[in-house]
């Protein structure tokens, strides 16, 4: 017994010493692992089983003042290819060819490369991207980049600007406000497992990275597209070389609208000329011609040197002043100053220019705001070219008195004439109502802005009494005017300097058109300017008539009612009843199962009945009441016919 | 083991089995010991269970956010395709070409006060 306890105490001595050996052994190489290597293998397994993911910067949206989206971000899928790691290059390249619609030696040529890492095809349509994805081939990969997408396409494109491949604005509003709309980049450590899967144990907060603010605009959409639409018709119309359109509400300095022309598609900014991209409404500037009168006319009106209905002798359009010959377009002998300003005798204003003096004048141009920035939030703008007046001569006094010698940016003008609408005040003028953060906090919001008060109240009030008889019979801007509307307004035809023989060049002229609508209580201010028409020049005939148009619909849009009754389209003669009801059917043809029923003038409800009735197949063209069918009532009818009903009223 | 019996006295057998029998305090040191390892062992367990379902929940998550991802991508998309079929551009086009549309005539449009 003592024998076998001695020989237990034995093995388990024994045993004892091999559990101590295998302790010691697991615990020396325990320290060695965690303590002499601890930090090496910790960052060795560190970078096996977690990943860092970058989160690209999800930028803001940009919308008008009615919530329309004009620029709007998504994720788009790059395709890049490692081609060390690619063993079939023929197979690879053809497949990739063929999937993202590449040459197949471009491709080639890519996977050839001693690079590490190559693009093969930026930005891929989504459908492009699944079929990549499907190949799943080894060292090619896809990659997630933020797009930008501007669902209006060319609509305010110069204003609205463009934004780079790495989210970085280049032009317009996405430059000015990059800051605010850009967003961050950011990254988060994730685990990973054997698969390369990512397993999010520490949650999804690192995720997420806060997106950039959204930008609301004080444009119109509407009102925004239909300047962009008339001013490309009057520019093909009149084969001209570019053109601006400017809406603004004059109390306020919100700019409605800001059209150019040639038109500039930010979706392909890569693809368009310098030219197009210009915001030439303030980064050019053009010497203005007869609009500029408007100013010279507030300078004598204000200081009470000239009285509306003093006569001034316009020497029948021929008149030496300055050691130069200043003509009129047609010849006139006494005017009043009014009627100067309708017809926009250049003698006239000439004659009134040295009554004013031209330290006067030079003063009321600058409180107009001329040769200085607008402070409009757009960049690029540019001041325009001013000259001091101590440099002017005798002849500088009466170009500068009919917009010569003067060039102003299209911005200028039109602030400064919605500060003869809105009673005197020079506004700022902004594009940016408010920038507001993915919290809902208002990060920057711009409000109505008075620069300074330029001229009195009655002044702009008796001003914009003389631009409303501008455009009445016998002025130079009737074809801007709007029925139901009076509208104030001046027109104006400049000649272009000449930059390569110095003077102006024989042919090339650039017609505007400013105004306001309504000129008693203005909702909106407007400036069209086309630059070098050639079929004809004169601003009256190739800018007014944009003008008109443009405000109408904006007033439609804005819903300001006529000052005057509009009468309903007129009836033809024998009848009271409007256009549409004037058609009502002349023989009663229901249930007539010979000849194609008639539909004349029945309400649309009226018809759809009628039809089921006598089960015929119609096509709805329009709304209201049927003002025309094809086929005619009582001509030959099939059953399988289908009757096409003209709507109306 | 009836040979080795026959050979052992009462006496010597007895004191063999006392000293093989625990006394209770080491009973209870042994019943405690027992209890701690399996309370080592549970916990242990309940680590590396909770651990499971911390991965479990990770992979849940990152499928998750993935389909989340893919949501708000697709939602992105379809703003895009709503505003650029609703641009006046296309609208106006539409109005015109496909239901014979035109711009209201003077005295048509009437502006409630």
């Amino acid at each position: 017994m003592r024998r076998s306890l001695q020989r237990n105490r034995g093995r388990l001595a024994t045993a004892k010493i091999i559990f101590l050996g295998i302790f010691l052994a697991v615990g020396g190489r325990a320290f060695q692992l965690q303590i002499l290597q601890g930090e090496k293998l910790m960052r060795l397994g560190q970078r096996q089983h977690l990943k860092e993911w970058i989160v690209l910067p999800k930028r803001g949206a940009l919308f008008d003042r009615t919530g329309e989206p004009l620029a709007l971000s998504m994720e788009s899928q790059s395709v890049y290819a490692r081609p060390h790691r690619i063993q079939d290059v023929d197979n690879v390249s053809q497949n990739l060819a063929q999937n993202l619609n590449l040459r197949v030696s471009d491709v080639r040529q890519k996977l050839t490369s001693e690079k590490p890492f190559v693009w093969i095809k930026r930005q891929v349509a989504p459908a492009e991207g699944e079929k990549i994805q499907a190949l799943n081939l080894d060292g090619v990969g896809m990659f997630y980049e933020p797009n930008r997408n501007y669902p209006q396409g060319q609509l305010a494109g110069q204003l609205i600007g463009f934004v780079g491949r790495d989210s970085e604005g280049l032009e317009g509003l996405e430059l000015k406000y990059n800051d605010y709309i850009r967003g961050e980049t950011g990254s988060s450590v994730t685990e990973r497992d054997a698969l390369g899967r990512r397993v999010l144990v520490q949650g999804v907060e690192g995720l997420q990275i806060p997106p950039g603010s959204d930008m609301q605009l004080t444009l119109d959409t509407s009102i925004q597209h239909l300047a962009e639409k008339e001013l490309e018709t009057s520019i093909l119309k009149y084969r001209a070389k570019a053109g601006v359109a400017i809406v603004v509400e004059p109390y306020t300095g919100e700019v409605l609208a800001l059209a150019n022309y040639p038109s500039f598609n930010p979706n392909n900014y890569s693809t368009q000329t310098a030219e197009q991209r210009r915001n030439r409404a303030v980064t050019d500037s053009f010497e203005p011609g007869s609009t500029f009168k408007t100013i010279l006319a507030a300078t004598a009106l204000e200081e009470e040197i000239v009285g509306r209905e003093d006569l001034f002798y316009c020497e029948m359009g021929k008149y030496h002043y300055g050691g130069k010959i200043i003509h009129d377009t047609h010849p006139n002998g006494w005017l009043s100053f009014a009627k100067i300003l309708q017809v926009s005798s250049n003698i006239g204003f000439t004659k009134i220019a040295e009554k004013v003096k031209k330290e006067r004048y030079f003063k009321y141009i600058e409180k107009f705001g001329f040769g200085k920035l607008t402070g409009i939030d757009v960049p690029g703008e540019v001041p325009g070219l001013l000259r001091r007046v101590e440099t002017w001569s005798p002849i500088d006094l009466a170009t500068h008195a009919f917009g010569q010698g003067i060039s102003v940016t299209p911005m200028q003008m039109v602030m400064a004439y919605a500060a003869v609408a809105n009673g005197g005040f020079l506004m700022r003028p902004y594009v940016t109502r408010r920038v507001v953060s993915p919290r809902g906090e208002v990060l920057l919001e711009n409000q109505p802005h008075v620069v300074r008060r330029v001229i009195s109240e009655k002044t702009a009030k008796l001003l914009a009494s003389m631009l409303q008889d501008v455009t009445s019979e016998g002025g130079t801007g009737t074809m801007a005017n709007i029925e139901g509307f009076d509208v104030a307004g001046k027109t104006g035809t400049a000649q272009k300097a000449d930059p390569v023989h110095g003077g102006y060049a024989a042919k090339k002229r650039v017609g505007s058109f400013v105004g306001f609508v309504p000129a008693n209580d203005p909702r909106l201010v407007a400036l069209v300017m086309i630059d070098e028409p050639e079929v004809n020049v004169y601003g009256g005939v190739v800018a007014a008539p944009v003008f008109r148009n443009i405000a109408q619909g904006a007033l439609r849009r804005l819903a300001v009612a006529p000052e005057k009754t509009l009468p309903l389209p007129t009836a033809p003669k024998g009848t009271d009843l409007p256009a549409w009801r004037a058609v009502k059917r002349t023989a009663p043809t229901d249930g007539a199962v010979d000849g194609v029923p008639d539909f004349l003038g029945l309400s649309l409800r009226e018809a759809l009945e009628k039809a089921q009735t006598m089960k015929v197949k119609l096509r709805l063209q329009g709304n209201g009441y049927v003002v025309k069918q094809a086929p005619a009532a009582g001509g030959r009818w099939n059953d399988d016919e289908v009757l096409v009903l003209n709507l109306q009223g | 083991m009836a040979a080795a019996v026959s050979v052992q006295t009462p006496k010597s057998a007895g004191a063999e089995r006392a000293r093989l029998r625990r006394s209770p305090k080491s009973r209870w040191r042994l019943v405690a010991g027992v209890l701690l390892g399996m309370g080592v062992i549970g916990a242990v367990l309940v680590h590396v269970w909770l651990r499971l379902q911390v991965v479990q929940m990770g992979y849940v998550l990152s499928t998750t956010s993935k389909l989340q991802s893919r949501l708000e991508q697709e939602n992105r998309e379809l703003k895009i395709e709503f505003a650029t079929l609703t641009s006046p551009d296309r609208l106006e086009a539409q109005a015109r070409q496909r239901l014979g549309l035109a711009a209201p005539e003077k005295g048509q449009v009437i502006v409630l006060p």
